[in-house]
């Protein structure tokens, strides 16, 4: 049996009197690709940042490797999110660094790795990322793709279990989606866990493990990528895809 | 909303609590000599029972205040480069404190904030021309009377046919230095005159100089001194009635066996008739032989000097003013309430309130809590306090401006809240505000210049003595002019330089 990284029980989270997430039950496979699809304004942002409590759960537990990380301290929550990489649609990069202090900050500050240490493996990500000549560079000499291999990089360098992307490729121009798309592959490859949201039907159907189809703050649907897109069961998802493969 | 009421009334309840604690404190020691006034004026020592007398002997000071800029009285003149205060009072606090067998310090300040510093404890007497009224009589004690003089008007030479009387000044303008006797008599026998007050006696004669105002009145010795030195003067007796002033030391209520010895020392003085036979003809001669050498530019030591406390209190209050900023920032920008709160209020508070008035209240308010607080620290407080208010808008805004998602993105790599704030948000909040930052510092810098007020030997200060001690006032206060505006320039250029530096770093 496989072991469970991300454990989602009765997740419920509300803004004031907005309950975005209304009962979500779910778990993740150590190694396993989720991406999480749906339309604008289903709630896959909020679950996502749930997931490694940038959002507090309103009611509910989210166990990381058996951990339940409700109602956990600032200190207790910093470990977590250190094996927790995310990645934003705006990269979100730190504009007073280069892009290699960009990836070795978090290693030195949190983990205490030596400099020299964290400088041999930034830029080992950084050639995997394919962008070692721009190192020395800082961010807004950077294209969008660039910017947002650098972002998983920086992730990637904690060495974290588990990968968060939100809407990796949404912010880009379509020409360099692909560059990225191909860093998320490779990885996915190598056996890292993901949980992808995604608009990119496509890398979905190709690399995920599982899709999770969300709607009015349901999961309303899991299930094979092939199953998933040939036959959705949901209402939901029947009209869902229906609109965006026209 | 209602935290705020609630912490605003706190504080108003905390200030209030404060200013009636050094009230009572006077009332006390004024209570406690009731039973000894009756024969305090036996000059005895022996029927004092208070213990005034043996804390100075204790400490081994005399801490007199006077305002120097009072030839002949008190003034300053330079000796071997160095600044030393001379007059005869200054002769009759030395002889005093000889008496006493202890040293003697001298506390230079405005004259109208003699008698605060005095209540406040931050003065052991008063030595400076003060002259004796009922209304004085009522905060402080006097000892018995050294020296009487007639009040003289200073004018003109050009006015001399205009002039010739006090009635002639009808529908003119009178200037008087600020607290003094003279002040109240224009007031009360010059009718139809107006009274222009000024702090610095020099300053009313810079004024009378440039026409501001028609006359000065002003004590006998000073304006015959001032006639003496400068040939456009000429002064005349006012006869006016009260014109007499009895000039007296001012003790703390209560202090009856200081004032006994000081009677005795003043005894001994007017017997000898040491005043008139010795103490004023040396002044006079100092006011002469200082005319001859008395350039302005003689005086660069005194600018130097300036020049460096107001460095220091620049420096220390950017340091101090920046953390305290940064610490308010945080706190208003926190989700705690009562944190949020407090920092509200301080920075409203600071902000709503003139510069001047937060630097005597540290020094006469909060020094009267803490006696031992020099000025110069007192001065830095304030200046840091205020600055802290401003800086603390600056960064808070700064830190406003980064977007959430670079704390976001830190604190999912697994930084702590301190490590984001340092590594992240900081940085290039610093970067944003670095422009309003280095304008709060050019402001700060001249801003310091109101620590003259209680008698920092600041720039400003030091421009003060030098033009009271060279009887010029336009002069000094161009050169002062100028070094300030050396000092902001340069500053504004190194700030510059790193401005672009740190662009370039981009
Ligand atoms: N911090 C917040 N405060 C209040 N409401 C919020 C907040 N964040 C999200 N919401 C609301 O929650 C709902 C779901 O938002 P969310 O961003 O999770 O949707 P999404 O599925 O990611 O949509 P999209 O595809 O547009 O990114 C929206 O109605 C949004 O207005
Ligand atoms: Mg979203």
């Amino acid at each position: 049996m496989p072991t469970k990284m991300i454990e989602v029980k009765n997740l419920q989270k509300k803004f004031k009197n907005n309950v975005v997430l209304k009962e979500i039950t779910e778990h993740v496979d150590q190694g396993q690709v989720i991406c999480v699809i749906g339309p604008s304004g289903a709630g896959k942002s909020t679950f996502l940042r749930c997931l490694n409590a940038l959002e507090q759960p309103s009611s509910g537990q989210v166990l990381f490797e058996g951990q339940n990380l409700v109602g956990l301290d600032d200190k207790q929550l910093d470990q977590i999110r250190q094996k927790m990489g995310m990645v934003f649609q705006g990269f979100n990069l730190f504009p007073s660094m280069t892009v290699l202090k960009n990836i070795m900050i978090a290693p030195i500050k949190v983990k205490k790795t030596s400099a020299e240490d964290a400088k041999q493996t930034a830029m080992k990500l950084l050639a995997k990322v394919g962008l070692a000549n721009k190192a020395n560079q800082y961010p807004d000499q950077l294209s969008g793709g660039q910017k947002q291999r650098v972002a998983i990089a920086r992730a990637l360098a904690m060495d974290p279990a588990v990968m968060l992307f939100d809407e990796p490729t949404s912010a880009l121009d379509p020409e360099m989606v692909e560059e990225v798309l191909k860093v998320m592959r490779d990885l996915a490859d190598s056996g890292m866990t993901m949980v992808v949201v995604t608009h990119e039907m496509g890398f979905a159907k190709e690399v995920a493990d599982q899709i999770w189809f969300m709607a009015d703050g349901y999961i309303q649907e899991t299930g094979q990528p092939d199953d998933f897109f040939d036959h959705p069961t949901s209402p939901r998802a029947q009209e869902f895809l229906k609109k965006i493969l026209k | 909303m209602k935290h705020l009421k609630q912490l605003f009334m706190l504080f108003i309840l905390c200030c209030s609590l404060v200013i009636p604690s050094t009230a009572l404190a006077a009332t006390n020691a004024s209570s406690s000599s009731s039973s000894s006034s009756a024969v305090s004026s036996s000059s005895s020592n022996q029927a004092a029972t208070d213990d005034s007398l043996q804390k100075i002997k204790q400490k081994g000071t005399l801490v007199v205040g006077m305002s120097a800029d009072y030839p002949p009285y008190e003034f300053t003149t330079k000796k071997n480069g160095k600044t030393e205060y001379v007059g005869f009072e200054v002769d009759l606090a030395k002889q005093f404190a000889k008496d006493l067998g202890v040293k003697l310090v001298i506390k230079n300040m405005d004259f109208d904030s003699l008698l605060v510093a005095l209540e406040t404890g931050k003065i052991d007497t008063i030595i400076s021309g003060m002259n004796v009224t009922n209304e004085r009589k009522k905060s402080v004690d006097f000892s018995n009377t050294y020296y009487s003089g007639n009040s003289y008007f200073l004018i003109n030479k050009a006015d001399h046919d205009r002039f010739k009387k006090a009635t002639d000044f009808k529908g003119k303008t009178v200037g008087a230095q600020n607290g003094t006797l003279q002040s109240t008599m224009i007031d009360k026998s010059m009718p139809g005159v107006k009274n222009k007050g000024l702090a610095k006696l020099s300053n009313l004669v810079i004024g009378l100089q440039s026409h501001k105002v028609d006359a000065v009145l002003m004590d006998e010795a000073t304006a015959k001194a001032y006639a003496a030195n400068n040939s456009n003067l000429v002064t005349f007796n006012s006869k006016l009635p009260s014109t007499a002033g009895d000039i007296a030391m001012a003790f703390p209520k209560g202090d009856k066996s200081l004032e006994a010895a000081a009677n005795k020392t003043i005894k001994q003085v007017n017997d000898e008739d040491l005043i008139n036979k010795q103490w004023i003809p040396q002044a006079s001669k100092y006011m002469k032989s200082y005319k001859k050498q008395n350039t302005v530019l003689s005086y660069w030591r005194y600018f130097a000097k300036g020049v460096e406390y107001t460095l220091i209190i620049t420096i220390v209050s950017v340091i101090c003013g920046f953390i305290l900023g940064t610490l308010f920032a945080l706190m208003r920008l926190s989700k705690n309430k009562l944190l949020h709160s407090l920092a509200v209020c301080y920075i409203e508070f600071l902000r709503g309130t003139p510069m001047i008035v937060q630097i005597m209240f540290v020094y006469f308010g909060i020094g009267a809590v803490i006696q031992s607080m020099p000025a110069l620290v007192a001065g830095i407080i304030a200046v840091s306090l205020n600055s802290g208010a401003y800086v603390a808008e600056i960064i808070r805004s700064g830190i406003q401006s980064i977007p959430v998602g670079q704390t976001e993105a830190a604190r999912s790599l697994g930084m702590s809240k301190q490590t984001t704030f340092q590594e992240v948000i900081m940085p290039q909040a610093l970067k944003n505000i670095w422009p309003a930052l280095g304008n709060e510092l050019i402001t700060l810098l001249k801003d310091s210049s109101l620590v003259s007020v209680i008698g920092v030997s600041e720039l400003m200060y030091q421009t003060q003595l030098v033009q009271s001690a060279t009887y010029k006032g336009v002069l000094p206060l161009f050169i002062t002019m100028l070094i300030y505006f050396v000092l902001t320039f340069t500053l504004s250029r190194i700030l510059l330089h790193f401005e672009r530096k740190m662009k370039h770093a981009h």
